[in-house]
């Protein structure tokens, strides 16, 4: 499979806020939720000095998402098509997913009930519910939304919006084995990873080593949410019969998708 | 409530409520059934298949040229220009927040009469011409009882530039007081102008930090401080490997990504530098050929210096002698391809800033940094056309027995215009002469002044004061008429054209049609010139000018835009060392300034110590956050989510001795008991224990911009203790010093930092 990623050079970084707000911008993200934020942290003492350093953050687009499991939309049947070779895959999936051929995870926002079960579950906090907006059928309460890597955008052929505008070239965006990313990673780019959370986030930070101490310190989660069946439960509970969409191909999604109903058991049921 | 929040509660609670909701309780719900199938369509297609139109950026006045992206008539984006050798597509944070202030609900509408006291806020809604009426009306009266000098502007920006032709045809002297001067880079632009012949340091900044193999930074907070191309210059630097060299009292984020980082005292700078630039020419460690061929004064500077040691400096600034040396070396090693920045604003201690700034070009000029990759360079002028109908056809100063030029004390104004506190020490006083009608435009009346309590009075002695304003700011409420001013994606403007190493061309054109009842800059100083029979202001549009200007350039609108809406030139920033020849008078480097000699003033700089805080305070010193502009931007719906209040940084160490946590929030009272709204403390290692450090630009005292009111506090109403340099009368801002209200108890702030004898205290009544 391949795999989007991203190094956020904090070297290069100035902490200047334009990645926010281009996000913000392109995707017309209300405040104050975010797709994506950047943190200032310190100047604080580290073992190896003083660090000012900053957390531009994101979805991480995970090997193994936390999120993706705990959406409790009836799951469809969806089959994803590779761009470039054409290959398909078709997969049951609930209103959130990992795509096979491009490994960002991705959210079905006409399905999406806005339980905020996905939200809850990311230990990076990158998903939000807008209860502004809500999709009526599903008798939904809000719609989650989150980071895409500005896949609409990519498969346009241009960089994700915070890329562009970064003003100091600190983000790299492309496939995990591209010559710049990897190169990135061998030479010690770290995730957010810790004991406790191990789930393959696909966004890399380099600097400085205390720099790189203080964002671990600061930012890294250190437990997943225990697995929250009884808010999967309740999701279940308040939705109504759903009106299931047949047919609809996903406008934005990487490839087209082609979504079909099906009458499986939801997750909750279990 | 909505479903979420149910599920947030305990599952008890939440049993029961989502039980009732399936029983059909009005929830939120159902609420925003329009706005879902919108949202989903623009989420789903982003800025893609928006109509685009280039422009350039005034979210400061680094005018960066940028592509403004239109759907449905509204502007969802605003990106950097592809075309632009300087950004690409890229714009900063405020950039990209351009969009906001378009449509912020707090922009001033429509012209606005006061009605209640000045500074309360209380306006009627007037007409565009009663509003020109007024201002006339004013403008004559005032010139018929004081004379033409009694008028005064004050201004900053883009949208200024046409109103100045108003002032300088009623004839009087004062509309050249420019914060940006006065308040800011004043006294780098005249160390530097005499120095080397040439402003480096104005607008504009001529170094070349891309191709330096070291750089200097003396309290700069480049990346903090935000202009795009020059952060990645100084980012490329670093990648390049330049060594940087970072003073300052805080560490910033440029201190961050320092290699050598020396936490000075602060008001020591100069000593500083002149034990480098001794320590340079004892250790032989200057270019001889550039010092033997192009500098004058070399014998002087090196007697005049030559009692700064490193050791003595070492105990003035607080540094570690090691510290010094190294990073003196680190920048000698690199000459000449070495970058001694001179930061921007320069007005921290009235005494001794032109010095500091002069210290600066001489160390730039002993390392034969000037007019080579990576020291201070050339700008390479865009040719262009100039069109006079923009302008009124006659301006002349009135003749006068008094000016307050030729009286200033200040001996190197007059070379700039009128001091700030020239114009309004005759605010306040009278002295020389009464000016008693002030036109503000694009500045920050109570901000970017120290002492906002002698600016109250000063206006308060005026006839009449007007603005052209954006925000319903702290300017528009002590207007006694408000000109609201379109937004620069609304509007042309004048002609853009970049002169550093990139050289290139472009021009400011409208995205949208203004909303509200607003006007363009030109058009606001027409129809002023129309009330008060001023003639010229011929231009139909601001198209008619913009062309004639750019068939000087070979081009028109149309050629512009058919090439992306910018073209570039080559630039011609280097020199031969050996043809180098200099604007000053010899045409080399002056080392030794006769000019300041001749005034009484020292010609090559002294050190002579700024106060130190009085026993129980901290030094005020306060910088740029990199998402705001001034305290212009703080009511912008995005960049206010970015950053909605300062903080005050206070040391570790001293949070812990006054029992002080993290965010708590607190009170700062200054040497005159002067108090601060209130204010949340950033603890940290980062600031040293004698200073405190803070955002500028928060603390909005205009009830009128409903986001950025009362968030945070506002550094100048801190300033009470203001210092004039005394080459330029350019107002200090770092002489000020404050202790802590946590509560009802007074924290005096403990000295961790022994003070040596030869800097006298500051005397404060509190103390």
């Amino acid at each position: 499979m391949k795999q989007y990623a991203m190094v956020i050079d904090l070297d290069r970084c100035v902490g200047c806020h334009a990645c926010a707000v281009a996000c913000r911008a392109e995707w017309q993200v209300p405040v104050p939720y975010r797709r994506n934020w950047v943190n200032r942290l310190g100047p604080a003492q580290t073992s190896k000095g003083i660090s000012f350093t900053f957390y531009p953050g994101l979805c991480n687009h995970c090997d193994e998402p936390a999120c993706v499991p705990e959406c409790p939309a009836d799951p469809v049947e969806v089959t994803f098509t590779d761009q470039k070779t054409g290959a398909t895959k078709t997969m049951e999936v609930a209103a959130t997913w990992k795509d096979p051929f491009n490994g960002t995870v991705q959210v079905d926002r006409r399905r999406c009930l806005g339980c905020g079960a996905c939200a809850d579950a990311c230990p990076y906090g990158a998903r939000y519910v807008n209860p502004d907006v809500v999709n009526e059928d599903l008798d939904g309460e809000g719609i989650v939304d989150k980071c895409t890597f500005c896949m609409p955008r990519v498969e346009k052929g241009l960089p994700p919006a915070c890329v562009q505008t970064c003003i100091t070239d600190a983000r790299i965006f492309g496939l995990i084995d591209d010559k710049d990313i990897a190169e990135y990673v061998k030479k010690g780019a770290k995730r957010l990873e810790s004991k406790g959370v191990k789930i393959g986030p696909n966004v890399y930070y380099y600097g400085q080593p205390k720099d790189l101490e203080l964002l671990d310190k600061t930012s890294t989660p250190q437990e997943l949410l225990a697995s929250s069946g009884r808010r999967r439960m309740f999701a279940q509970m308040v939705k109504p019969s759903m009106k299931q969409a047949k047919n609809i191909g996903l406008i934005g999604l990487a490839g087209t998708l082609l979504v079909k109903a099906t009458e499986t058991k939801s997750p909750g049921d279990e | 409530m909505n479903r979420r929040h149910f599920l947030k509660m305990s599952s008890a609670t939440a049993m029961a409520v989502a039980a009732s909701t399936m029983d059909g309780l009005p929830g939120q719900a159902g609420l925003f059934r329009s706005a879902q199938a919108q949202e989903i369509k623009s989420f789903s297609t982003g800025s893609l298949g928006a109509t685009e139109v280039t422009s350039v950026c005034e979210m400061c006045f680094w005018r960066c040229p940028i592509v403004v992206k239109v759907k449905e008539g509204k502007i969802i984006k605003i990106e950097g220009n592809p075309k632009s050798p300087v950004n690409g597509t890229r714009v900063c944070a405020r950039g990209n927040s351009g969009v906001q202030l378009v449509y912020d609900p707090d922009r001033v509408k429509t012209p606005l009469k006061r009605v209640g006291a000045r500074g309360e806020g209380k306006w009627a809604k007037i007409s565009w011409d009663e509003a020109f009426g007024e201002i006339a009306h004013n403008m004559e009266k005032v010139k018929k009882k004081y004379g033409p000098h009694a008028l005064a502007y004050f201004d900053h920006g883009a949208s200024a530039e046409f109103m100045r032709g108003i002032f300088k045809a009623m004839g009087t002297e004062n509309y050249t007081s420019e914060p940006a001067f006065f308040q800011c880079v004043g006294p780098a632009a005249l160390a530097y102008l005499q120095t080397v012949g040439y402003v480096t340091t104005g607008t504009r900044q001529y170094n070349d930090m891309a191709n330096s193999k070291a750089m200097l930074l003396v309290a700069s907070h480049i990346g903090e401080n935000v202009h795009v191309s020059h952060v990645r210059e100084f980012i490329d630097g670093l990648q390049n490997g330049s060594k940087l060299v970072v003073v300052d009292p805080r560490y910033s984020a440029a201190a961050n990504k320092a290699d050598i980082y020396l936490p000075i005292r602060p008001g020591t700078d100069t000593a500083l530098m002149l034990a480098w630039i001794n320590y340079v020419i004892q250790n032989k460690l200057y270019d001889k050929e550039f010092v033997a061929n192009k500098c004058d004064g070399f014998d002087a500077l090196k007697k005049e210096v030559n009692g700064y040691s490193m050791e003595w400096a070492a105990k003035i600034c607080d540094l570690k002698i090691e510290d010094m040396k190294a990073a003196i070396k680190e920048l000698a090693k690199a000459a000449p391809n070495v970058n001694i920045h001179p930061g921007r604003h320069a007005t921290w201690y009235g005494k001794g800033d032109t010095g500091r700034h002069q210290a600066y070009a001489i160390l730039t000029a002993l390392f034969g940094a000037v007019g080579v990759p990576g020291g201070i360079y050339f700008p390479t002028s865009v040719k262009t056309g100039k069109a006079e109908c923009p302008e009124p056809e006659k301006t002349e100063v009135a003749e006068t027995d008094i000016s307050i030029k030729d009286e200033t004390e200040y001996p190197f104004s007059s070379m700039f215009g009128t001091a700030t506190r020239d114009l309004f020490h005759a605010m306040l006083t009278g002295k020389p002469y009464p000016v008693k009608l002030l036109g503000v435009n694009g500045v920050n009346i109570m901000q970017t002044l120290p002492n906002p309590y002698d600016t109250m009075k000063a206006i308060n002695n005026l006839d009449f004061i007007f603005c052209e304003e954006m925000m319903a700011g702290e300017t528009a409420i002590w207007s006694d008429i408000v000109l609201p001013d379109s937004v620069y994606l609304e509007r042309y403007d004048g002609l853009y054209a970049y002169d550093g190493l990139t050289p290139y061309l472009t021009v400011r054109q409208p995205a949208i049609k203004p909303l509200h009842n607003v006007k363009s800059p030109y058009d606001i100083a027409k129809g002023l010139a129309k009330k008060l029979d001023i003639e010229g202001y011929s231009c139909k549009n601001e198209q008619e000018f913009l062309n004639e200007e750019l068939k000087g350039a070979g081009l028109s609108l149309d050629a512009l835009n058919k090439q992306g809406g910018l073209v570039t030139y080559k630039g011609n920033p280097y020199r031969d060392p050996k043809s180098l020849k200099l604007g000053t008078e010899s045409g080399k480097v002056q080392l030794y300034v006769e000019a300041f000699d001749d005034e009484d003033l020292d010609a090559i700089p002294k050190f002579d110590p700024t106060p130190a805080p009085p026993k129980g305070f901290a030094r005020l010193i306060y910088g740029r956050a990199p998402m705001h502009t001034f305290s212009r931007t703080m009511n912008n719906l995005w960049l206010n989510n970015e950053m909605p209040e300062n903080k005050l940084w206070l040391n570790d160490k001293i949070a812990a001795r006054l029992n002080i946590m993290d965010g708590e929030e607190i009170i700062m009272e200054n040497q005159d008991g002067k108090r601060s709204n209130p204010i949340k403390v950033l603890v940290t290692p980062g600031i040293r224990p004698d200073s405190v450090f803070m955002y500028h630009g928060f603390g909005s005292k205009s009830k009128h911009l409903s986001r950025a009111y009362g968030r945070g506090a506002a550094d100048g109403y801190m300033m009470t203790n203001v210092v004039a340099d005394p080459f330029i009368g350019a107002d200090s801002k770092r002489t000020n010093f404050v202790r802590i209200i946590k509560g009802d108890k007074t924290l005096n702030i403990p000295e961790l930092a022994k003070v040596p004898s030869e800097i006298p205290r500051f005397k404060s009544k509190l103390a």
